[in-house]
């Protein structure tokens, strides 16, 4: 019983400690993290609605999933790039970061466009 | 004058008219030029009512003796006669160059036989109808005896002189017209294997006929009994030669024919017997006066085109026609029947549909080719009792939708569609908050 309440308990203080550190994060970045959020909701409607229809026309799956997860990888470097915790990426201003996310989206639908059908 | 003028022209018609009759005309497949071989000529005196009832449907007789050194039924790779006759049941040995496999080549090139036995047919007969798909009874004493279903004569005999009406139901073999009187028949059994679909009992004997010896005592049980023992059986060859073999060579006598008939044990007195009408209706059909079908012209075309095209798409409407005439004898006519199919067919049937008739012997279907790609055939198949069969077929190609040919928008993907462009909006939209959010 000790140890149930205990289990309990950590989860609960594990939750709650993510929360706090959640909520220090800027807002671009939550903003950022919802992006990914409904890029990979959607990827998982598609998913799921293949499943139940079937892969008819195969490439407009393969094409609108791509679009999900493309975006959200994308937007995932965005993130890494432009966050100033990041040792990694100290030199590399942000406008710079948000340019190639736009380039890189911007051929990434070129692609989708071409692969719907 | 002109009652002079007239009667040379007539004189000129009769000589002329035996000629017309005589020349032989491959578009109508009625037997011309027939063999008979006799064992003695004294039977072309005998059978005479039979002989010249084929005469005078045009069919040119040549009577010949079976030991006749002349004996040939081709001449330089050509065959001279196109039915053979063979009234020579007591035949050992044939003259000339024709023997066993002479007469089964003929055969099996397409052309018609009648083959008559008695009781004292030889073993190269019953071998020869052996090859046709018919077993004698291998007692070469033996006759077909009937105590039951037996002629009644001026003398009490030993029953061997049977009565039959057991026919085949076939209007294209018996003729449309019931024959009402039985037939009377005396010879040899035989049996037909119930396995073999080209040959068909067409008179078998009643129950209670069996075959033995008449002379001699039953030690054993027959072997052949009832209504096994098939007296007249017919075989229509894959090619379309007819071949009719019976048991008895007093079934086409002139005494026979035209006696009067009355069975054991019931009151019917008919006073000509059926022989002659079963024996002239059986050579009508054996000789491809009746029953005899061609199909001509299968055609397929696209709904909305003319001409035939050389490949199909899936999910095309098609119309499919064919024609099909049945030779009267004199002309072809128009085949009339509501059971006619069509099959689209690729290691199985993927279509099968009842052709609709209009009358004029030209059936018709149409359909949607199936949802599946490959070389497909078109196949009639048409095998009916006493009918010339018919198998067509013609190939053609089947190919999938082209790239260009599928719906611009397919509904099943709307979806997707719809997931891409919201990413773009979203895209859009979050470039937009990213920037100027403070």
């Amino acid at each position: 019983m000790a140890r149930e309440k205990s289990s309990k308990d950590n989860a609960q203080a594990l939750f709650n400690s993510l929360r706090s550190a959640y909520a220090v994060t800027p807002v671009n970045l939550k903003i950022i993290d919802l992006y990914v959020g409904f890029a990979v909701f959607t990827a998982l409607i598609q998913v799921v609605y293949m499943a139940t229809v079937g892969s008819f026309p195969f490439n407009s799956f393969l094409s609108g999933v791509l679009s999900c997860v493309g975006t959200a990888v994308l937007a995932v470097c965005l993130r890494i790039q432009v966050n100033k915790e990041n040792k990694e990426f100290k030199d590399l201003p942000p406008e710079r970061a948000f340019a190639d996310f736009v380039l890189c989206n911007l051929v990434l639908h070129l692609v989708i466009m071409n692969f719907l059908g | 004058m002109k009652s002079l003028s007239f009667f040379f022209f007539f004189i000129f018609i009769i000589s002329v008219f035996p000629f017309l009759c005589f020349s032989f005309n491959p578009e109508s497949p009625t037997d011309r030029r027939v063999l008979v071989l006799l064992d003695d000529f004294s039977l072309k005196y005998s059978h005479s009512i039979f002989f010249n009832s084929l005469k005078s449907r045009c069919l040119n007789l040549e009577f010949k003796l079976s030991d006749d050194p002349s004996l040939s039924l081709q001449r330089y790779g050509q065959y001279l006669y196109d039915a053979l006759i063979l009234f020579c049941p007591s035949t050992k040995k044939f003259g000339g160059s024709l023997d066993l496999t002479a007469v089964i080549d003929f055969v099996d090139s397409g052309h018609d036989l009648i083959l008559a036995a008695d009781s004292t047919a030889s073993d190269l007969i019953k071998n020869i109808a052996t090859e046709c798909g018919v077993d004698f009874d291998e007692d070469s004493s033996a006759m077909v005896i009937d105590h039951k279903s037996y002629a009644i004569s001026g003398t009490e005999g030993d029953h061997s002189l049977i009565v039959s009406d057991d026919f085949i139901q076939s209007g294209a073999i018996l003729g449309k017209t019931k024959i009402e009187a039985p037939v009377l028949f005396k010879g040899i059994a035989h049996s037909v294997n119930s396995a073999n679909s080209l040959v068909l009992k067409v008179l078998s004997a009643s129950p209670s006929a069996y075959s033995a010896n008449p002379e001699s005592k039953l030690l054993n049980p027959p072997l052949l009994t009832g209504s096994a023992i098939s007296l007249v059986s017919v075989v229509q060859a894959r090619n379309n030669a007819r071949i009719m073999i019976a048991g008895s060579l007093d079934l086409f006598s002139n005494r026979l024919l035209r006696t009067a008939v009355q069975k054991a044990g019931s009151q019917d007195k008919y006073h000509k017997s059926g022989n002659e009408q079963f024996v002239t209706e059986i050579s009508k059909w054996v000789f491809h006066e009746r029953g005899h079908l061609k199909a001509v012209n299968l055609r397929h075309l696209r709904v909305g085109e003319t001409d035939e095209p050389a490949m199909y798409r899936i999910k095309d409407d098609l119309k499919f026609s064919v024609e099909i005439h049945e030779w009267s004898g004199k002309n072809w006519e128009p085949y009339v029947a509501d059971d006619v199919q069509v099959q689209f067919y690729m290691m199985s049937s993927y279509v099968l549909k009842t052709l609709s008739t209009n009358g004029k012997g030209l059936y018709l279907a149409s359909f949607k080719v199936p949802d599946v790609y490959g070389v497909f055939q078109f196949k009639v198949d048409y095998h009916r009792l006493g009918y010339t069969s018919l198998s067509l077929s013609k190939q053609i190609p089947v190919r999938p939708f082209r790239h260009n040919e599928y719906e611009r928008f397919i509904t099943t993907a709307f979806p997707y569609y719809g997931a891409s462009f919201t990413m773009m909006a979203g895209f859009f939209i979050f470039s937009i908050l990213f920037l100027y959010n403070k």
